[in-house]
């Protein structure tokens, strides 16, 4: 991977010194809030102290507070100053950090996965974003630029995109049109009608019905409790998905979205390793879906990593029609509607009663599918050069029936992929033709540098 | 039952069976942890005074518990196999719960090659692929250690050739 400097490296920068302000306010409702737990524990404990008392207490919490703060100011300075970024010679991005521990990375950005420019609320405030830069890899994969000025984190990503895509660096933003934007109402609406809330809802009200009947009128605290549940779990995602646009660029797409902490992702083309349209029953009647994404090098949803990547959405809710124009953008040439599907056969109601007239599979010179689900329908989609494994599974139940499952392995993330109880011949038969398919696919695939043997400006050469 | 039984045959040629070795190892294993257990449940069942046919009954379900898994390892070991193929490798596992996966080489991220105390000493080892994918899980134990060292080189050098990103 030795290119030529027209590539050009840059020299060794910091990100923005703001960074240890925000950083420190960032922190500082942690640390107030751990401070004030810790000043009632101390003072509750004996009844109301004395005034003076009071004082004091209040005196050393506030004490407490600075001291912490002054630590963590230190420290983020330090780490801050010992951070610095640059392009090298053969264009990848390289990152020097730590302080006690030094580490050096370098992102091959031939390999890029994705670009993003976050912004939580408090650097938003100030006008800072982090960028965030993901390649491929199994664990940690990724680059943390916090933070720089909203518009050297957008220069910062035109740059790493337009050299994972074989450009000249200073080729500029790539132009984007918005595909989609999800209103706020439908937003509300699916959430509300997603499986989880309705399911939490349940739930909830199964506790307090039993509570009330156990406890008498004293029972309704357990709505207190368990009723925040369903609340929080759809306003978090409420808050994460809010103002989602799905834009297009030559870059790739787009994804933007969030309330407090707003991220602008970008996915270039031929990243998209599978794809999943989901539709809790409740949607059906509204024909919306929502549309799951796996990229390789991002975590998967049970991460605690707070980024819409974790969750992997393409799209959180829209009707079928927009939603397939969107995959079409990820996946050209695929059409779903023109899958020819091959059904689980008759006997699989033994085996899955409830679902087995959704089971099915289909593949055409481009993607795999697979279809399942009765509550929450499932569509998953693989590009056949994306597949990393291909599994044929029997268990005893499905011996009998003569039926047999295949999963398609890709790269983690949210969605599975398998075709559930096939007739068993037919399942082998697609097992063997999948591995061929995807043998062709990624002889033919297209170069991880996008734009490279393209007319567009000054391709930097591949190798 | 043939007919059930060709969905997970060989490709072409026939599976390559791992090395009988491995019954041994694992029936080691399968010694070390339930012999334990069922001494120990007959103990207890003695010293708690139970009538002398409850003892032999803990002794005789033990023993038939412990003869099953022996026999269901042997069976299992067996059911190993691996085929090496222009562009891919098959593996195939399991009785009750049967198992085919296709690794293309150009998939292959990393090859593993690990041994345990009890399979050195009986020289086996397992050889292990990787792909980009958590689940492809494509393991193939007891190869003797020349035979997986060759395996693993010729994976590697495949793997490099057919290499195709991710």
């Amino acid at each position: 991977m030795t290119e030529p400097t027209a590539a050009g490296d840059t020299a060794p920068r910091r990100t923005h010194p703001s960074t240890v302000l925000v950083q420190v306010l960032r922190s500082v409702p942690v640390v107030l809030g751990a401070a004030l737990v810790l000043g009632l524990q101390v003072t509750g404990g004996e009844g109301l102290p004395s005034g003076v008392g009071v004082g004091l207490a209040v005196l050393g919490g506030l004490l407490l507070v600075a001291a912490i703060t002054a630590v963590s100011a230190v420290a983020g300075y330090l780490s801050w100053s010992r951070r610095v970024y640059w392009f090298d010679s053969s264009g990848d991005l390289r990152v020097d950090s730590g302080v006690l521990t030094r580490q050096q990375r370098r992102l091959a950005l031939s390999r890029l996965q994705s670009v993003d420019v976050n912004q939580p609320l408090i650097a938003r405030l100030v006008g800072m974003a982090e960028l965030r830069v993901e390649v491929a890899g199994a664990g940690d994969s990724r680059v943390v630029l916090q933070y720089l000025t909203e518009s050297e984190a957008q220069a910062l990503r035109d740059q790493v995109l337009a050299r994972a895509a074989g450009l000249r660096p200073d080729t500029g933003t790539a132009p984007q049109n918005v595909l989609v934007s999800v209103p706020t109402k439908d937003l509300v609406v699916s959430l509300l009608l997603s499986s989880t809330t309705v399911v939490g809802v349940l739930a909830t009200a199964t506790v307090v019905t039993v509570a009330v009947l156990t406890e008498g009128a004293f029972g309704l605290i357990a709505l207190l409790i368990s009723g925040g549940v369903p609340i929080f779990a759809a306003f978090g995602q409420f808050v994460r998905f809010f103002g989602f646009t799905v834009a297009e660029s030559p870059d790739g797409l787009r994804l933007r979205s969030g309330l407090t902490t707003t991220r602008t992702q970008t996915v270039p083309p031929g990243r998209v390793h599978a794809i999943e349209y989901e539709q809790p029953w409740l949607w059906r009647s509204r024909g919306w879906v929502r549309v799951q994404l796996t990229i390789a090098g991002a975590p998967d949803g049970s991460g605690g990593q707070e980024s819409p990547q974790a969750a992997g959405v393409l799209l959180p809710v829209a009707p079928r029609e927009v939603a397939e124009a969107v995959v079409d953008r990820v996946l050209p040439g695929v059409a779903t509607g023109r899958l020819e599907w091959q059904p689980a056969p008759e006997r699989a109601r033994w085996r899955a009663p409830i679902q087995h007239r959704l089971l099915g599979v289909a593949a055409d010179d481009q993607v795999v599918a697979v279809r399942r689900g009765r509550l929450v329908r499932r569509l998953a989609m693989v590009p056949h050069a994306r597949m990393q494994s291909v599994h044929l599974t029997q268990g005893p139940w499905q011996r009998r029936l003569s039926l047999a499952t295949l999963r398609i392995d890709v790269a983690p993330g949210p969605v599975t992929v398998l075709g559930l109880h096939q007739d068993a011949a037919t399942a082998r038969r697609l097992v063997d033709e999948q591995a061929t398919r995807a043998k062709q696919a990624r002889a033919s695939a297209g170069p991880d540098r996008w734009m490279a043997g393209q007319h567009l400006v000054d391709p930097i050469p591949e190798e | 039952m043939t007919a059930v039984d060709g969905v997970f045959a060989p490709p072409s040629e026939a599976w390559v069976r791992v090395s009988p070795r491995l019954i041994t190892a694992r029936r080691l294993v399968l010694a070390l942890t339930l012999g334990p257990v069922v001494i120990a449940a007959v103990v207890l069942a003695a010293l708690l005074s139970a009538p002398a046919w409850v003892v032999g009954l803990v002794a005789v379900a033990g023993l038939a518990v412990a003869g099953w898994a022996w026999w269901l390892i042997g069976r299992r070991v067996r059911s190993y196999g691996y085929c090496e193929r222009a562009d891919d490798l098959l593996v195939t596992s399991g009785i009750l719960f049967r198992r085919l996966v296709i690794v293309p080489y150009g998939r292959m991220q990393l090859v593993d090659v690990t041994a345990g105390p009890i399979d050195r000493s009986l020289g086996i080892t397992t050889v292990q692929l990787h792909t980009a994918a958590a689940t492809s899980d494509a393991a193939i134990p007891g190869l003797p250690p020349d035979e997986a060292a060759v395996l693993r080189d010729r994976l590697a050098a495949v793997g490099e050739q057919r290499s195709a990103g991710l």
